[in-house]
């Protein structure tokens, strides 16, 4: 693993206010460059250039009791 | 029917259609086909875990009113009287709800239950209990918690998927006759493969999703598992339909699943996808049990052609990286002050979360959409998708244990339809050289979950895969 990204890693999930053993900030450094990768390809996808996202939000709140 | 026959196996594999048709000739009565099932977990369960809690009282009394109802006169539908189990995200009013884990608050959902499991009981169903999952939905065993390790029953050294594990092995092993589970990357579909039953993701929006714990706020699907499509089809037709209590649920009418049943496929126009679908780690077996399966669609009147699915890698990698980050909101608070509670395999996938930023967040939403786009392009083509949903059969619990989602996401092909929305149903279509079940999922346009329900059941109709037991079943029924 190199220094930036280990850093970059303990900063991200440290500044998230998790705290995991120096075993699990290592799994996450040792998988962080394909998940980096992966987010990555995702803004090389040509036509979401002018996409709007897939989230929905509505000016109605919502206040049905779910077990009602 | 005496109790006796269902326990000695005279009449497995039952399905719910089957069991129906027998509740309501008088072969059979709910309260022996409750008590053969409750001996059955007596025997089983310790080496399944499927159940967190069971409910055998209430249980029986539910079953005593649906007999006294068919006695007189009163007929709910197909799933009065049938024992089912509800998947322990899901509240139900007799008892606590865990998601298996120490950290959800025990007063979450007491004595409440949302309209999916309100639903079902008022169509006469019978909740047997609670069902094991994965830590919230996302997480995997962990022998230092204290919660049973849920087993596959056709090897209980491999695991039962997740996160739905023990509605899957609860029907592979015949302790419940269908159950609910939910579905954000392949909840549902993951333990119906590898336990060999059939298990629906309806549409995202088409079951509400409320009063479930939820995992990925965008991605949570409710729905079906049994033994057949059919019986997927039965269930769906009671849980579907619109709830106020669930901002995305779809205000639309609902369709009838069972009577959409033909049998027949003539005109269906299928769309074969092999391309993501066989890594060079697929089992030896799946290329051959597809092909098989394919070749039963075409029979039944199917024109097949070859697809491939657009933007695949990048769309698995959006679930991924919105299910942890909606994940990481969800448990924020708790994961800062109770990070032992929560199981390892749980802390490392939901942390991923906080390894990606709100822009990153929003391409990936922004990725769903133009693969939505896409794919309905596709689908003018064609009226479903279709290939395998494993590129192997069951795992090992360690090989669990180890995995990565994004790793994982490479021979388990179901994140790609929750990330879209668009329903999947998944069926048995064979066995590895070792005896695990393999699976075919079938991928429909939004909403037509109808279609997709009637190619399952018409490649029932002519294969017996969905019947198949598992040994555990048939030599503790023998015995």
């Amino acid at each position: 693993m190199d220094d930036m990204t280990e850093a970059m890693v303990r900063s991200a999930v440290f500044a998230a206010g998790l705290s995991p053993s120096e075993e699990e900030i290592a799994s996450l450094v040792e998988g962080y460059a394909d998940y980096r990768a992966g987010i990555d390809s995702l803004y090389a996808v040509a036509e979401t250039r002018y996409a709007s996202p897939a989230l929905t939000f509505s000016a109605t709140p919502v206040f049905a009791d779910w077990s009602e | 029917m005496a109790i006796d026959d269902l326990q000695q196996g005279t009449l497995l594999p039952l399905t719910v259609t089957d069991a129906a048709e027998r509740l309501r000739v008088g072969e059979l009565t709910s309260v022996a086909l409750t008590s053969a099932l409750i001996a059955r977990a007596d025997a089983l369960d310790p080496m399944t875990g499927t159940y967190v809690t069971r409910f055998d009282d209430h249980a029986l009394a539910q079953a005593a009113q649906a007999d006294a109802d068919f006695a007189g006169g009163i007929d709910k539908g197909p799933f009065q009287g049938i024992p089912i189990g509800i998947k322990d995200i899901l509240a139900v009013a007799e008892g606590r709800t865990t998601a298996n884990s120490l950290i959800l608050d025990p007063e979450w959902g007491a004595g409440r239950e949302g309209p999916v499991v309100r639903r079902l009981k008022e169509a006469g169903a019978v909740i047997t209990g609670k069902l094991t999952t994965s830590e919230f939905a996302i997480g995997s065993p962990d022998s230092s918690k204290p919660f049973a390790t849920p087993r596959n029953p056709w090897n209980l050294d491999r695991s039962p998927g997740g996160s739905s594990a023990g509605t899957g092995n609860g029907v592979a092993a015949g302790l419940i006759m269908a159950g609910i589970g939910t579905d954000t990357g392949g909840s549902i579909r993951i333990p119906a493969a590898w336990n060999g039953v059939t298990g629906l993701m309806p549409t995202f929006g088409r079951v509400p999703k409320s009063g479930c714990v939820p995992l990925g706020y965008s991605l949570d699907h409710i729905g079906p598992l049994a033994r057949s499509a059919r019986d997927c089809a039965a269930m769906l037709n009671i849980i579907a339909g619109y709830h106020p209590s669930d901002e995305s649920c779809a205000d639309r009418p609902v369709d009838d699943y069972v009577g959409a049943l033909t049998g027949d496929l003539s005109g269906v126009r299928i769309g074969i996808e092999r391309t993501n679908h066989f890594p060079e780690s697929s089992d030896p077996a799946l290329r051959g049990s597809f092909d098989a399966a394919v070749a039963v669609l075409a029979e039944l009147g199917a024109d097949i052609v070859e697809v491939t699915l657009p933007l695949y890698n990048e769309v698995t990698t959006a679930l991924w990286v919105m299910m942890s980050a909606e994940a990481l909101a969800y448990h924020h608070n708790d994961l800062g002050g109770r990070w032992a509670d929560y199981y390892a395999l749980t802390r490392a996938n939901v942390s991923r979360g906080a390894l990606a930023s709100g822009a990153d967040y929003v391409q990936a939403a922004r990725v769903r959409r133009v693969a939505q786009q896409q794919l309905a392009e596709l689908f003018s083509g064609v009226d479903l998708i279709v290939a395998p949903t494993s590129a192997t059969g069951a795992i090992s619990h360690e090989a669990m244990l180890g995995r990565r989602l994004g790793n994982f996401f490479k021979t388990v092909f179901t994140g790609y339809w929750d990330a879209v929305g668009n329903p999947a149903l998944v069926v048995p279509m064979g066995f590895t050289d070792d005896g695990l079940p393999l699976s075919l999922q079938l991928g429909a346009r939004p909403f037509e979950e109808g279609l997709a329900l009637r190619a399952g059941d018409a490649f029932q109709n002519l294969t017996d895969w969905h019947l198949r037991l598992p040994s555990l079943l048939t030599e503790s029924a023998a015995g």
